[in-house]
């Protein structure tokens, strides 16, 4: 949808200066008619449709703040100098995942969750950012993570493996496995990070891993408006995949794949860098070489992380965790998938900051998940697997979660075992 | 305490403190409708509600502190309609359930918060629909927006405007009591809501079209029809753009096709060669526009009988100046006819279509009813109009007669059309001037405006539409289900029941 003329001179110098980075998305805040197309983030466009996606609205009170349509006209109203940011503002903003399912709704061409990420820059610099995100962002310029733990600790997973990984640090390899820190800081989650090593020796790649060297992508101070953090570990990753020389960095977490993809983008690209979901690079090996996998016999149903999906910019990840599913096991989709797939409800520092709507929504994603009957829930991202694990729990539910990686591996090695046989 | 605060207080012990606020950024979210014209508007407190009995209280706290109340829909308003300066603005999207689905009787009962989509889409899945399928403003727009705005909608050529398959609502009325009453048959506290007439006068004729003036809708209930299981969409060019041939045809295929016809819309030439030069995926071979196009939607719930309404859509053409056309013609991303099939997606997605095309353009809506025969003169005089004004309107500001003419029953049409605008604040009072005149002028040549909110309700007194015995009437019924006068002030004019409407009579132009 072409745009029309934005005409920007009554906006003062002053609002200008102290918003520049909402007046840099001045097109889209302005291309927003209200129509509220987004405020059930439902697409009828298909029969049956698919149904409101929009989970900060569906959990919260639902007035317009809580959504698109409501978030716009806020942006709009503060460049045009008529409201004021305020630490209530901040409480309802940061009451959503950014998870930009309403954009995929709007008929225009709008990045809405780039005007939510603006407005919580803005927030964070006015002095009304959320205390639980000031907390996690000091550790993770301090520390290097965001969960206030020694870095040395991302080696912990490292000594559960019984073959040796190659020190980026020290050694040159093809692939840089970038594990990210809820993978391996997480002890019930290093096993993400496992599977992914495993598999990736049994396909014989030539990869590397930083281990305690590994510094946070940063993920977590972008979403939460603190530019000021990130730019702090983007410099620091930058010297440091420099370094390693590798050209192409592996993730396995979705908040780490779109920020190194999309957030450090050019950066990277400038220095020859490629950025790929392990999931990508492990399918196009399995396709590649024919590698058989062995049917497991399970029934699965697969969350699409926002971040690998609608988040992650030009060919979002949809179709390959599908295709590897359907190899070895039987997949039931739910009602809400690929780019319009609900939120699990962690991301944008939600879980950070207000740990019982990030439940709640999380919950809402499990009981889509057991209306499949499936029993495995799979995901491809440790933060989504730990948010959907607690609601998983929380709610008793018997459906089980896994990685994505967790199943490969198993499949994996049936064929290992075959070729040794 | 002001009175505002107290009146806070006392809704905020009704609904509970989560669903109701005045933070500035809340009332900031909520301070626009889909119109470039109106300034931001930012109310005192805004209200999520669940249930009637807590609009019934809300009604009663707010007569009892002389506190205005608007009550919004989905807010796709296009004319004004569901914002307001002070006051209360009740948002009703809480109260969306789908209360009764009667697949013997064919009948629902839904609250009126519910969205269109909603609704048409758990309908679709029961081999139901509503006849039309909701307002031009889209599946956002709520039940209750497309009642008190009479609306019309996909299907209306055939099942009429939104309040034709209404069967009776529930009302709270804005008065110190905040009575709760329900029309139609439901008027019989025995009755199930299965018709709307009987038992009483037809009091739900009261609250259709009112733009929320006359009560806040909380139910509805609404005739059901099995989804036909045949239908068949056709486009014709008419070879020239003469639109007394236009007439002729439409006349020709209601007296002919009837109850067949499921839709008729008319693409005005103009609008076929926009479209054609927006296209992204545009055809090697170049199509000659020569006319406006004609589609033609059939239905029936067999195939023989569907066959028989295409040979008689066919015969019409054919001997009418007009050739088949696709609109892969012009556009490749366009299906074919013989792929039609009804979807969800068919009404889907409008406002990008019809009333912004280019964003931040927005259109200052002039949608209106005309008879079918007078569809010529009406294209005649609003490019006259537009010729005499072109200079007064605001840049940028392209005026079409019609972006889309869809057929109603018995003869008559609603022109689909306005003028863009800047959604810019420089520009608000010279699109907002040149509004009032455009519709002015077309209710004085007969038109009938539907979607009235407070632009076109305005207007309509302007252009001294209105007797004095009429205006008086409506001033009379008003007082007597809001007697504080709390209730969706500004519409018509009316600021309060001392004020006399003809002063703002403004001369013909």
């Amino acid at each position: 949808m072409k745009r029309g003329k934005i005409m920007t001179e009554t906006i003062s110098e002053s609002v200008k200066e102290k918003h520049k980075r909402l007046i840099k998305l001045e097109n889209f805040i302005r291309q927003c008619i209200s129509c509220g197309d987004c405020r059930e983030a439902t697409d009828y466009s298909s029969d049956p449709p698919k149904w409101g996606i929009c989970v900060s609205r569906e959990h919260t009170a639902g007035l317009e703040p809580f959504f698109g349509r409501g978030k716009m006209q806020i942006a709009r109203s503060i460049i045009d100098g008529k409201l004021e940011l305020s630490k209530d503002l901040a409480e309802v903003i940061y009451q959503c995942p950014t998870c930009n399912g309403c954009s995929i709704l709007c008929a225009y061409d709008m990045d809405n969750a780039a005007v939510y990420e603006a407005l919580r820059a803005e927030l964070v610099e006015a002095g009304f950012g959320l205390e639980a995100h000031e907390a996690m962002n000091q550790a993770l310029v301090e520390l290097l993570n965001p969960y206030k733990r020694d870095n040395k600790e991302k080696n912990k997973w490292l000594e559960r493996l019984d073959f040796e990984i190659k020190n980026a640090g020290t050694e040159k390899a093809d692939v840089l496995y970038f594990v990210g820190c809820t993978a391996a800081l997480t002890p019930e989650l290093q096993s993400v990070a496992i599977n992914t090593a495993r598999i990736l020796k049994k396909l014989g790649v030539d990869f590397s891993v930083l281990g305690e060297s590994e510094i946070c992508c940063g993920s977590v101070a972008l979403r939460t408006g603190n530019e000021k953090a990130f730019d702090s570990v983007l410099q620091k990753n930058l010297e440091v995949f420099q370094k390693t020389g590798v050209k192409t960095i592996i993730t396995s977490c979705a908040g780490c794949f779109r920020t190194l993809k999309r957030d450090y983008g050019e950066k990277l690209k400038q220095l020859g860098i490629n950025v790929l979901h392990s999931i990508q690079l492990i399918k196009q090996i399995i396709a590649e070489k024919n590698i058989p996998l062995k049917t497991l016999g399970f029934t699965v149903t697969y969350h699409d992380p926002c971040h690998a999906g609608r988040n992650s910019g030009t060919d979002p990840i949809y179709e390959e965790p599908r295709e590897l599913l359907a190899k070895i096991a039987e997949l039931k989709e739910m009602r809400s998938m690929k780019d319009h797939a609900k939120c699990c409800g962690a991301g944008g520092g939600v879980k950070k900051a207000f740990p019982e709507l990030a439940l709640e929504i999380a919950q809402s994603r499990v009981k889509e998940a057991e209306e499949t009957g499936a029993q495995f829930l799979v995901s491809i991202c440790p933060f989504c697997n730990r948010n959907l694990s607690d609601a998983i729990q929380s709610l008793g539910s018997t459906i089980r979660m896994a990685d994505l990686m967790e199943l490969l591996d198993q499949a994996i090695d049936f064929f290992i075992f075959f070729q040794e046989f | 305490m002001s009175k505002v605060q107290e009146a806070y207080r006392e809704i905020e012990h009704v609904v509970g403190p989560k669903y109701i606020s005045d933070k500035d950024f809340v009332k900031a979210a909520y301070s626009r409708n889909v119109d470039p014209a109106f300034p931001d508007r930012w109310a005192d407190m805004i209200i999520r509600p669940e249930t009637t009995e807590e609009v019934s209280e809300i009604a009663k706290i707010a007569n009892k502190y002389k506190i205005i109340i608007v009550p919004r829909g989905g807010g796709a308003d296009l004319v004004g309609g569901s914002v307001t300066q002070g006051g209360i603005l009740l948002d009703l999207t809480r109260m969306n359930k789908i209360l009764e689905v009667n697949e013997t009787d064919f009948y629902c009962e839904v609250e009126c918060g519910i969205t269109w989509g909603a609704l048409v889409s758990v309908l679709q899945q029961k081999k139901l629909h509503t006849g039309v399928l909701g307002p031009g403003s889209g599946y956002s727009a709520t039940i209750g927006g497309g009642l008190s705005n009479s609306t019309a909608g996909f299907g209306s050529t055939k099942y009429g405007l939104v309040p034709d398959i209404c069967l009776g609502v529930e009302v709270v009325l804005p008065n110190p009591q905040g009575t709760i009453l329900r029309t139609g048959v439901a008027a019989n506290k025995y009755a199930r809501p299965f018709c709307r007439y009987g038992v009483a006068p037809d009091f739900t004729g009261l609250f259709m079209g009112d733009v929320g003036t006359m009560g806040i809708k909380t139910k509805a209930f609404l005739k059901l029809f099995p989804l036909p299981e045949f239908m068949m969409r056709h486009d014709y060019m008419v070879l020239n753009r003469d639109y007394n041939k236009v007439t002729e045809i439409v006349h020709l295929l209601q007296k002919e096709v009837g109850d067949g016809i499921h839709d008729i819309f008319i693409v005005p030439f103009d609008v076929v060669n926009l479209q054609k030069m927006m296209a992204k995926n545009k055809p090697d071979a170049r199509t000659k526009i020569k006319g406006p196009v004609i589609g033609v939607g059939i239905e029936a719930h067999d195939q023989r009988i569907l066959e028989i309404y295409h040979e008689k859509v066919e015969k019409i053409m054919k001997t009418h100046d007009t050739r088949p056309f696709e609109w892969q013609e012009i556009d490749m991303d366009e299906p074919l006819s013989k792929d039609f099939e009804l979807k969800l997606s068919f009404a889907y997605n409008y406002f990008n279509r019809y009333i912004s095309l280019q964003p931040p353009l927005i259109s200052c809506t002039t949608c209106h009813k005309i008879p079918i025969s007078f569809l010529a003169q009406a294209a005649e005089a609003n490019d006259q109009f537009y010729q005499k004004h072109m200079k007064e309107f605001p840049p940028r500001g392209m005026s079409i007669f019609a972006a889309v003419i869809y057929v109603l029953p018995n003869g008559h049409c609603v022109v689909v059309g306005g003028f863009n605008a800047p959604n810019e604040e420089q520009y608000r009072k010279i699109s907002m001037d040149m509004w009032h005149k455009k519709i002015r002028h077309q209710v004085r040549y007969g038109g009938a405006h539907y979607w009235l909110g407070e632009s076109i309700s305005q207007s309509i007194v302007e252009a001294n539409a209105y007797t004095p015995e009429f205006a008086q009437f409506f001033k009379d019924m008003k007082k007597t289900v809001d007697p504080n006068f709390i209730l969706s002030p500004n519409k018509f004019h009316l600021y309060s029941y001392d004020d006399d409407i003809s002063k703002h009579l403004v001369e013909d132009e």
